[in-house]
């Protein structure tokens, strides 16, 4: 709601330039304490996830630029590629950036096992500039930056929360209501579901990998959590089989044929093509739904929270960030950087740009960039909604690359009609002893 | 009759095989030819209601598409030269000897999956200081060339009949000289062959080029996934890139593939 | 031979001998070493001698894969073969505008498989793509083509014959090129029919390019990656997960470095084995013809 949004209004200074952001306006207006050019002449390299985010550091890298004296090579690199890149040169302890961009949910642990990031923490109180405020940043942003011992090894740059994408038309067509809970979104999907038409309940990831945030979400909402105090996990109790059912039951029940094999952007074709009343997934992928070269939906697409379970209203999501390579030789200059890039102006256009959820509460402040903003404003309201309400959507332990493997093949097996409760038992049991591994029990 | 009987079952073996690959191009000549609402559109339009060519622009836009061409030719034209070089000869020594154990030998590179490659070769050429370099790039993909060229250039090497290099022997030629003179320029058509086949595999290389070189020397395939962005796979600019990626390729193809021809009429198959 | 002559032909081989060895030796003897210990990228390294061998042994995934691969290469080589062959005789006839259609056979080979591989992913799909509208056309109901568990594998090798059989026939098609006219000008002299005359004369002398298209289609069909990993992900469930996909899965997935070289090297004997036994079907089918 706009309300609580006003709550948070406060008055930024850059914000005086209003949303000329086009032009530049020298942060050293607001504090001439940190001397920009400190590090003029020096050069760094970044490396970013190709991603929005990335679009939006490489769109406006010329004025870090000519702010700093820094000179920035950067190069946009597929998920993919740049985790195994990422890994193969943190492990050969040189790395040929200074700066990575990584996606929290994969990597956050393995990056802080390896201390492969710099901790930050002195810098936050040497080389900050005065409105670096740190408290800005949403809890759920810092809680993903900072490492279990207490290290913040990196700075978030967006949350995505998980929401739920509607199709206006179709639920006013029989006179539906968004679902108020979990319960509802399985009915409205049944009632939705016409597949002689052409037009499927509910749309979603099924692929083995991809999977796993949306299984979690509905598990979270019905109270589980991933593992209890000692360890043990508790991927097989009620909780679990009642949420996995739920999956199926949307996804097998109310989806399309051959669901079992669909990533985001099956899902988001057949969205866009006002095929499926309902999607969930992460709210970055909501840019092309109204582009109207691509988005047969333009100006139908509801946002809308995803409705809480019988125990807890929970939504699932992802972040990212930057961080410094430990192995860098050009630590200040590349803290600058960071620092620049999860600034206030930055998460401003951040938001305005439809490139994600700015991590810091500022952003949200200004009325002139929720005007200028490309997406609708029920968007806005629908992420900064579930931002308060987001739980990591995987776990966050080290092997959180097998527990996807693990649970995603489960969840697979179950769309393609396998029994529930083997089938997370069996995923339970799998995974159990390399999580015990990895944690350093027996 | 017998002979228009044959020509129209000719032509339609040919239609036949020839249909399945030239449907999927023009399928990719069509989506990289329309706008996105086109390319998602069900059921599937195949002519563009109006054809545009942002795609072909949106891929030179979003990656530095000359220079990984550039650095594409470089990598891949030095290592199917160096590679002609160390693996035509060792084709012909391999098959005047009879050593197929070599051969088994030179296989291995190929035998072993990329992915083992890609730590340890990392490694070492950065103890070396060679990380990010063409010159890295260019060694790595020697083992992606060298195999081919060795092994299949040898098959051509041994059957050829040995009787005209005997003669040479006999006119007191050298080893070498019966192989540049006697043995090489018969088996021209099977050495280009292998040269075109290494060439392609190289240039179609993905995983060397985004994973062990550096933003300066990346080659071509990488800006295929830079035209996918992240909210949305964009199926006319893959389609485009696909097929400015793959042309290089198929005008070296067609120039060359004369030489296969030429020993097609020295031939003279009749009625085969 | 001469003595001369043999040490001058090793002379030949000696430079690419040294060239290979030098870039695949310290990365295979990385790979054997690795393959000893229990090494996670970021956490320390534990030796565990033959641990990760032994359970290779017992692993269920493991060996699944290897049927897959197994399945999925049979399939991936004899098509290519078979197709290929025909094809090379085929382009072998002269016939106008036969360089225009031999360059667009081998246009699939030549086409980035990353690219290819999204642009059949989207062909397959069963609501949006585009080979189900023509089954609709022709009034067959949709398939789920590799969205479902039992067709992922035919379906991704239908998409590897497509692209590879090019392969097989330019190698094919050189040989052809390359071989002399006289027995075919004898045969057709004495009124040897078109059957015979493939039969007893052009087989028999294309057999050892056929040998060599096997061998490498071998190799690459075993190695199968791009494909597989961009359609399936090795997916459904594990349906299409091929040794190659699960290597990739254990080192750059989990980062399990101690293990995937352990896979590495089973999956090199195998490689080597099938290898080892179409080189031996080659020398027999060699002594058979003489």
């Amino acid at each position: 709601m706009t309300q609580s949004i006003d709550r948070r209004r406060r008055a930024v200074l850059q914000g005086a330039g209003g949303l000329g952001l086009a032009s530049m306006l020298p942060p050293s207006l607001a504090q001439p304490a940190l001397d920009w050019k400190r590090y003029s002449g020096q050069s760094i390299e970044v490396h970013l996830v190709k991603s929005p985010r990335a679009e939006l550091l490489q769109k406006y890298q010329k004025e870090f630029e000519q702010l700093t004296g820094i000179t920035v090579g950067s190069e946009q690199v597929p998920e993919q590629q740049s985790r195994q890149k990422a890994v193969i040169e943190f492990n050969s302890g040189k790395t040929s950036f200074d700066v990575i961009h990584l996606s929290y949910h994969v990597q956050k642990r393995q990056f802080a096992r390896g201390k492969w990031l710099e901790d930050l923490r002195p810098y936050f109180a040497s080389q900050a500039a005065a409105d670096f405020d740190l408290k800005d940043f949403a809890a759920g942003g810092m809680f993903y930056a900072t490492q279990s011992d207490g290290r913040i090894d990196s700075l978030p740059l967006n949350l995505d929360p998980w929401l739920l994408y509607w199709n206006k038309e179709l639920f006013a067509a029989k006179g539906i209501a968004y679902p108020k809970s979990l319960a509802d979104v399985l009915a409205a999907a049944k009632a939705l579901h016409d597949p002689a038409k052409g037009v499927f309940g509910m749309v979603g990831r099924g692929l083995k990998n991809a999977n796993v945030p949306l299984w979690s979400t509905f598990f979270l909402g019905y109270g589980g959590s991933f593992t209890d105090a000692s360890g043990k996990l508790l991927t097989d109790g009620p909780e679990a089989i009642a949420s996995a059912t739920l999956y199926r039951d949307l996804l097998k029940g109310n989806g399309p044929a051959g669901i079992a094999g669909f990533n985001w952007n099956e899902s988001q074709s057949l969205f866009l093509q006002g095929k499926a009343a309902m999607w969930i997934d992460g709210s970055g992928f909501a840019l092309p739904l109204e582009d109207a070269s691509k988005s047969k939906v333009v100006g139908k697409v509801g946002y809308g929270v995803i409705p809480a379970g019988p125990k807890a209203h929970v939504v699932s999501m992802f972040g990212d960030g930057v961080g410094v390579s430990a192995f860098t030789t050009k630590k200040g200059p590349a803290w600058y950087y960071v620092q620049w890039a999860t600034g206030k102006l930055m998460q401003q256009r951040m938001l305005v740009d439809g490139h994600g959820a700015p991590v810091r509460g500022s952003a949200y402040a200004d009325k002139q960039a929720l005007a200028a903003q490309k997406l609708p404003a029920s968007w806005l309201e629908a992420v900064s909604e579930s931002l308060p309400i987001s739980r990591p959507g995987l776990p966050v332990i080290e092997p959180v690359s097998e527990f996807r493997d693990t649970f995603g093949i489960a969840l697979n097996n179950i769309l393609t009609g396998s029994d529930v409760a083997t089938e997370m038992k069996k995923a339970t049991a799998d995974f159990q002893p390399v999580l015990n591994k990895s944690e350093g029990r027996a | 009759m017998k002979k228009l009987l044959d020509r129209i079952g000719l032509a339609f073996v040919v239609f036949v095989l020839v249909s399945p690959a030239a449907s999927v191009f023009l399928w990719m000549l069509s989506l990289s030819l329309k706008t996105e609402t086109d390319n998602l559109a069900y059921p599937p339009v195949f002519i563009p209601s109006s054809a545009t060519l942002a795609n072909f622009r949106a891929v030179f836009e979003q990656t530095p598409f000359l220079s990984y061409l550039l650095n594409s030719i470089v990598v891949s034209g030095l290592a199917t030269l160096i590679a002609l070089a160390l693996g035509v000869p060792a084709a012909y020594g391999i098959a005047r000897l009879k050593a197929r154990k070599l051969l088994l030998v030179i296989l291995i590179a190929r035998m072993t999956p990329a992915i083992s490659f890609l730590i340890p070769l990392f490694t070492l050429f950065q103890a070396i200081g060679l990380t990010g370099t063409l010159t890295s790039v260019v060694i790595t993909h020697m083992v992606i060339t060298l195999p081919v060229i060795a092994y299949i250039v040898s098959g051509y090497f041994e059957t050829l009949p040995g009787e005209l290099e005997e003669a040479a022997f006999m006119d007191g030629c050298s080893t070498w000289q019966r192989f540049r003179h006697v043995a090489l320029p018969l088996a021209r058509p099977g050495i280009t062959v292998a040269a075109i086949l290494a060439f392609i595999f190289s240039w179609n290389n993905f995983v060397f080029g985004a994973v062990l070189a550096g933003r300066a020397t990346r080659t071509l395939p990488v800006a295929i996934y830079n035209v996918l962005t992240f909210e949305q796979i964009a199926w006319g600019p893959l389609a485009a890139a696909a097929l400015l990626v793959t042309a290089p390729v198929l005008l070296l193809t067609l120039v060359i593939q004369k030489e296969i021809a030429g020993g097609l009429t020295a031939g003279g198959v009749k009625g085969g | 031979m001469l003595h001369a002559k043999r040490q001058a032909l090793y002379w030949f081989i000696t430079p690419a001998l040294i060239a290979i060895t030098a870039i695949i030796a310290f990365p295979w003897a990385f790979t054997l070493w690795m393959s000893l210990f229990d090494w996670k990228i970021g956490s320390p390294s534990t030796f565990t001698g033959l641990g990760n061998y032994v359970a290779l042994l017992t692993d269920r995934r493991f060996i699944e894969a290897i049927g897959h691969t197994l399945f999925f290469t049979l399939l991936a080589v004899i098509g290519p073969l078979l197709l290929g062959t025909l094809a090379a005789l085929v382009f072998n006839q002269k016939f106008p505008l036969r360089g225009f259609a031999r360059s667009l056979f081998t246009l699939p080979m030549m086409a980035t498989p990353v690219a290819i591989a999204l642009v059949w992913t989207m062909m397959f799909h069963p609501q949006q793509g585009v080979l189900n509208y023509l089954l609709s056309l022709v009034g067959i109901a949709p398939s789920e083509w590799v969205y479902s568990p039992g067709l992922a594998i035919p379906c991704l090798v239908m998409v590897d014959i497509w692209q590879w059989t090019p392969l097989v026939m330019l190698i094919v098609l050189g040989g052809l090129a390359s071989m002399p006219a006289d027995p075919f000008e004898a045969a057709y002299m004495e009124g040897a029919s078109r059957w015979q005359t493939f039969r007893y004369i052009t087989l028999p002398m294309i057999r050892p390019f056929i040998m060599i298209a096997a061998v490498v289609r071998l190799i690459d069909a075993l190695k199968t990656f791009d494909t597989i990993y961009v359609i399936t992900q090795g997916g459904p469930g594990t349906a299409s997960e091929t040794i190659n996909l699960y290597l990739y899965l254990q080192a750059f997935s989990f980062y399990q470095v101690g293990k995937a070289s352990a896979v590495v090297v089973v999956f090199f004997v195998i490689v080597v084995a099938l290898s080892l036994m179409l080189f031996w079907m080659r020398e027999r089918s060699k002594w058979n013809d003489s």
